[in-house]
């Protein structure tokens, strides 16, 4: 393998960064360069719902410069984010074709979820005691600009990841109009946290013992000088910092003096989970979004290999929502199986690829879901749950697919609906289709939720999909609902699935 | 108790030890042993020096004085007493400095057969002749005479440039005689030395003494009453220090009225000079006292430096010295491949300063290389780095240079190369706002079969390869990974992008190099302490910072062992009970010009030596880019400690401070007399002789192709 220059470019809102990473057989992956300049794209966002003209030009203006720098290491691929600020401006669209015309740069925006996944991920590979500090209860607080991300592992596995609209930045800019009025900024910042926290504890906290906090904020790391404190330790840094001017922050840790403002809001955040959740240790990995998306993409294109799973991560996320919602263990387990054993088995047919594989199977996991709402209404309910909860690591356009198969597991597909819906091409359309198609077909395997099709062998002939079942039980309900799902499987693969039952015994 | 390292008295006034520098500089120049051409040079050296220190200094302490700064300065003297102090001083250099001229070096000259007629009176006939022809030929067509009287005023008389004052009446009619001045300036574009015809021996006159000679040929229908040179110095525009800039630029804006810009601040004059014109020039220079000089000879000595020039005098000179290559770079065509070995210190002017030039030109053509980054404050005129600069963005090379336009008198011509550099298709940078970049590190990265590497240079002195003759300074080429890290960070943040969360190896000023130098001192302090053996050695040209004298002060007293070795300016006092008696101080005049800044601590066995470009001024620390970089490998920290070591042992150019101000030569009874210049010049001759190949002519073939050029 030749070697291989890869840029990440993060498009933040107070700073826009880019670094540099060569991958080469040898030795990995390495930073190689890494350039930072200071400009809060989220005061525009925040203040005013967009970014102004003046801020785009000069926004192009650095990314031009990164082009160039890109250019100096032969850069042969890169991947530009733009996080919150650009995502929640009102002209986010005007920005990507202004910036794709001055700089040439693909800038994309990540959803929250996205974002949080690869500032996990980041972690996971940067942080080299991940995984012997997730087998006991953590949580990783991400204090972004506009919102905080927690996520808690216990035993290895992710547990739950949640968002809470209330970041650094966000509070600083609440809090300027208030800074007159008194002298006590941190027991104010204190009082807008805690209300936010107060549910996240009641609904998932409970009585979970979280021993470490992994934070993934900016400059933290600067403050305490090393990447892992005792609570104590963290405290008393904590007490002597909060009366401090950002300015006498920033002389005395050598901090950019605008980041410093926006430490004393990150640090009490920090400090209120820390009271809330009783961790006894805060760990620092300095890590950074550029760094995620380096992993990532180093990951997609086998250039690294990560111990760790972050599929099963979004699996978990999702089994949890389903948990929440008290669907059938049970009959997930076995659909799950049906529906990934017919997917795998007609993969040459369909096309489709292990991501869309993730899809189904989530889409699986969810698809009942809505019934805790609604038994008549379950498969309307179940998309409206699934649109309106993030799953760390799914962008919002795949978030979209799986709330469409989920519903039209059930409804009639209707084309106008679904391309009606935001963000959805005909190629969704045809996702969307296919995805309904096998899980159509694997729900009607498990009509009676009864897992009577639990010893399956799935073969492929001629123009069938063949279901060997070997079971002693009835399943005339299954074989008498069939037919209509088979027709439309066949109506999108061109292939007939049928049930060949073996009777052993 | 604790004790107050930071009494005034502790401290001297820098100019007052400026002075005592080129009090040193002027020994060299009377000093029998120095070839007699070499004296010339030296005593030309003075010259342009007091020129530079009264345009410099003198005017901001005037300028001081206008605005009523009160503030005092490290040995506690207001800037009115400074100016007192310094002008009684100079006039006593400036006499020693004619004395020397007229007794010493004069006769002297007229023994080797070089007779300079001091007065165009003692002209043979045939000189006459020649002179007078000479004068006709090309002095008068360039010759601007001006007359004061009622309705002409006095006459711009331009900064630094020497003229001829003369009083002059009208002829004939008889009336009551009226004197009128008139002045005519000494052209600069002719030479200042005639070269005369001379029966045996050679023989020259000054342009001066020609013109006055033919002085009446200017005033045609006027009798010449008297006529004399002078000279001035003004107090104009670009001349405040740094070192007071910002608090003195604040003070100016607040009464911008204040500063007289353009006053005269220096006039000098030819000795027995007609009253009434001195009376007349005082008047419109509204000058008097110690600012007056009056001169006992020639003004403006640097015209010996023309005459050092003169060929036919070989003999009388230090015959010049050959660069040596660079033993680790002989026989090596490619320079990255012999840096990847182990890294190169380079000591200039004894190692050559090709490779600092080829590892740029080697950069801007090979084909790995991707990018080219570099500092440049003073370049020569003709700088083969720029065009080796220009000739890698030409070849696709991404190429960053940051030019310093600040560098002191040489705004113009960075200007112009910069734009040429833009033009090649190079990025450059113009520094930072209100900082002067004075780092010297270029930083070459290169795409090789397992990554990217990157090769690093970092100096003392400046990338002028004409001035590498001259300056002794050092160089590092490595490829270490954490100094790679680091140069990146370097130019990024000169680019105006974020500084690094970290610093691997390097220390930068202005935000972490005074903090660095800090700890390394008072590690030492905390070492001797704790009873250890504890020392610093440190090479540089100046020390005048009052809170690293202090630091020093405190090791000192601590017990630290303390020598600097600091060519120029020291206001440190050495010997003082209780405070510095630990602290030994050199300094080294010598036919090259000490640059170089080397650092040594002992730091309890395990020594660290660093070098860097920034002196202990405030300067250096506080308002410029430096860095200061560690030297790692043993060979090398230990070729940096030979040098301290040779310097140390210098007693031939070597002058200790005394307690008492002065610096004295050292006694050399029974000692092997060590020069360090002329040691190291030895030293890389033998070690380019070393390796038994006797094909040594092989070593200078030059790295490439005529074409390239």
């Amino acid at each position: 393998m030749a070697v291989k220059m890869f840029a990440a470019i993060d498009v933040g809102s107070y700073e826009v960064g880019m670094k540099v990473f060569e991958f080469s057989p040898r030795r990995e992956m390495k930073q190689i360069d890494s350039v930072c300049c200071r400009m809060e794209l989220g005061k525009d966002t925040y203040n005013t719902g967009r970014i102004s003209v003046k801020k785009i030009e000069e926004l192009c203006q650095i990314l031009n410069d990164f082009v160039r720098i890109m250019n100096s290491y032969k850069v042969s691929a890169y991947r530009a984010c733009a996080t919150s600020s650009v995502r929640e401006a009102r002209n986010h669209l005007l920005i990507l074709e202004q910036v794709k015309r001055v700089t040439g740069l693909n800038l994309e925006i990540l959803d929250n979820s996205e974002q949080r996944f690869l500032d996990y991920k980041s972690i996971a590979f940067g942080e080299k005691n991940f995984y012997k500090i997730i087998q006991s209860g953590t949580a990783i607080v991400d204090v972004g600009s506009g919102s905080i991300q927690i996520s808690l592992f216990d035993n290895d596995k992710l547990v739950t990841t949640q968002n809470i609209r209330m970041g650094n930045m966000r509070i600083r800019e609440k809090m300027a109009d208030l800074v007159r009025h008194t002298l006590h900024m941190e027991e104010m910042a204190e009082e807008l946290i805690n209300n936010e926290l107060a549910s996240f504890k009641k609904m998932y906290l409970k009585d979970r013992q979280i021993k470490n906090l992994i934070v993934a904020g900016d400059y933290i790391l600067e403050l305490l000088k090393k990447p892992m404190v005792a609570t104590d330790e963290f405290r008393a840094t904590y007490d002597r910092i909060i009366d401090m001017r950002p300015e006498e922050i920033a002389r005395e840790y050598g901090i950019p003096s605008e980041s410093a403002s926006l430490i004393l809001p990150s640090m009490t955040i920090y400090k209120r989970l820390i009271e809330e959740m009783g961790a006894e240790q805060i760990w620092m990995p300095g890590l950074s979004l550029s760094d995620g998306i380096a992993y990532d993409y180093a990951q997609k294109n086998k250039l690294i290999y990560a111990e760790h799973n972050f599929e099963d991560d979004i699996v978990a996320a999702a089994r949890i929502i389903a948990k929440r919602y008290q669907s059938n263990k049970s009959h997930i387990r076995n659909l799950e199986s049906l529906a990934l054993a017919i997917f795998d088995k007609i993969k040459k047919i369909s096309g489709l690829d292990a991501r869309q594989r993730l899809l189904l199977q989530i889409a699986v996991i969810l698809h009942g879901c809505g019934k805790y709402i609604n038994l008549s209404d379950g498969a309307e309910c179940s998309y409206s749950i699934i649109m309106a909860t993030e799953i760390i690591g799914l962008s919002n356009r795949e978030r979209r697919v799986i709330a469409n198969v989920v519903k039209y597991n059930t409804f009639e597909i209707s084309y106008a609906e679904i391309m009606n819906q935001p963000g959805i091409t005909e190629k969704d359309y045809l996702l969307i289709m296919k995805l309904t198609a096998i899980l159509r077909v694997a729900n009607a395997l498990d009509r009676s939720h009864k897992q009577k099709f639990s010893n399956v062998r799935i073969t492929v002939k001629d123009a069938e999909l063949q279901i060997h079942v070997d079971t002693q039980q009835d399943i005339t309900l299954e074989k008498g609902l069939f037919p209509p799902k088979a027709d439309y499987f066949e109506e999108v693969f061109h292939i007939r699935p049928v049930i060949r039952q073996k009777k052993t015994l | 108790m604790e004790m107050d390292f930071t009494r005034p008295e502790y401290y001297r006034n820098r100019e007052d030890s400026w002075i005592s520098f080129n009090e040193r500089v002027l020994e060299e120049a009377r000093d029998k042993n120095t070839p007699l051409f070499e004296r010339l040079k030296f005593l030309s050296i003075t010259s342009s020096n007091f020129d530079e220190f009264f345009m410099i200094r003198v005017a901001s302490l005037k300028d001081m004085v206008h605005v009523g700064y009160t503030k005092k300065d490290i040995a506690g003297l207001t800037a009115q007493e400074q100016i007192a102090q310094i002008l009684k001083r100079v006039q006593e250099v400036v006499s020693l400095q004619y004395s020397t001229y007229n007794r010493s070096i004069l006769p002297a000259l007229k023994q080797q057969g070089l007779e300079v007629v001091t007065r165009h009176e003692d002209l043979t006939e045939e000189q006459a002749v020649y002179a007078d022809r000479y004068f006709e030929e090309n002095v008068y067509p360039v010759l601007t005479p001006m007359a004061m009287d009622s309705s002409r005023p006095f006459p711009l008389i331009r900064n630094k440039t020497l003229n001829i004052g003369a009083l002059i009446q009208k002829k004939g009619e008889g009336k009551k005689e009226t004197t009128e001045f008139a002045t005519v300036q000494v052209p600069s574009v002719l030479p200042r030395i005639i070269e005369l015809p001379c029966g045996e021996g050679r023989a020259v006159i000054l342009l001066e003494e020609i013109i006055e000679r033919n002085i009446g040929k200017l005033f045609l229908n006027y009798k010449v009453a008297c006529a004399h040179p002078y000279r001035i110095m003004r107090n104009a525009d670009l001349t405040i220090d740094e070192d007071e800039a910002a608090d003195l630029l604040k003070e100016i804006q607040k009464q911008l009225k204040k500063r007289q810009w353009g006053e005269v601040i220096r006039l000098e004059v030819e000795e027995g000079m007609d009253k009434q014109l001195l009376k007349i020039l005082k008047k419109e220079f509204n000058i008097r006292g110690d600012d007056i000089f009056h001169i006992n000879g020639p003004l403006d000595l640097t015209f010996l430096m023309k005459m050092y020039g003169m060929d036919g005098f070989d003999k009388l000179k230090i015959k010049p010295y050959t660069p040596q290559p660079v033993p680790a770079l002989m026989e090596r065509e490619d320079i990255f491949e012999a840096i990847r070995e182990h890294d190169i210190l380079l000591h200039h002017p004894y190692m050559t300063f090709d490779p600092v030039v080829n590892f740029v030109k080697q950069a801007a053509k090979d084909p790995e290389v991707l990018a080219i980054k570099q500092t440049l404050y003073r370049v020569s005129g003709n700088s083969p780095i720029i065009a080796a600069l220009a000739q890698a963005a030409e070849n696709g090379k991404q190429v960053s240079v940051l030019v310093e336009l600040k560098a002191r008198f040489d705004e113009e011509n960075n200007i112009v190369w910069a734009k040429m550099l833009e033009k090649a298709g190079c990025h450059v940078i113009y520094g930072l706002v209100g900082l002067k970049t004075h780092s010297k590190i270029t930083l070459v990265v290169r795409k090789e079969e397992d990554g990217i590497r990157r090769y690093v240079h970092l100096g003392t002195g400046n990338y002028n390869d004409s001035t590498a003759k001259l300056y002794t300074d050092c160089g590092l080429l490595t490829c270490a990974e954490s100094i790679g890290e680091d140069a990146t960070a370097v130019f990024n943040m000169l680019s105006g992008y974020s500084e690094p969360k970290h610093w691997n190896k390097l220390a930068l000023a202005p935000i972490w190099l005074r903090d660095r130098f800090y700890e390394l001192i008072e590690r030492e302090t905390q070492h001797a302490l704790s009873g250890e053996p504890a020392h610093i050695i440190a090479k540089m040209n100046s020390l005048c910072d009052k809170e690293i004298i202090a630091k020093l002060y405190e090791a000192s007293a601590a017990g630290v062992q303390i020598d600097l070795i600091i060519r120029g300016i020291c206001c440190l006092k050495t010997g003082i009970p209780g405070v510095s008696e630990h602290i030994t101080v050199r300094s080294i005049v010598g036919n090259f010009l000490e640059h170089a800044r080397i650092f040594y601590f002992h730091n309890n066995g395990q020594p660290e030596v660093y070098m860097g470009s920034a002196d202990w001024m405030p300067r250096n620390l506080d308002k410029r880019v430096e860095i200061l970089f560690p030297l790692e490998n043993d060979r090398i920290k230990e070729e940096a400690c030979h040098i301290l070591q040779i310097q140390m042992e210098d007693n031939v150019k070597a002058r200790i401070l005394q307690p008492d101000g002065s610096y004295e030569k050292i006694d050399k009874r029974g000692k092997v007399l060590v020069c360090a210049q002329d040691y190291f010049c030895k030293e890389a001759m033998e070690r380019v002789k070393k390796p038994k190949d006797p094909v040594r002519d092989r070593v200078f073939v030059p790295a490439e192709p005529a074409s390239e050029e």
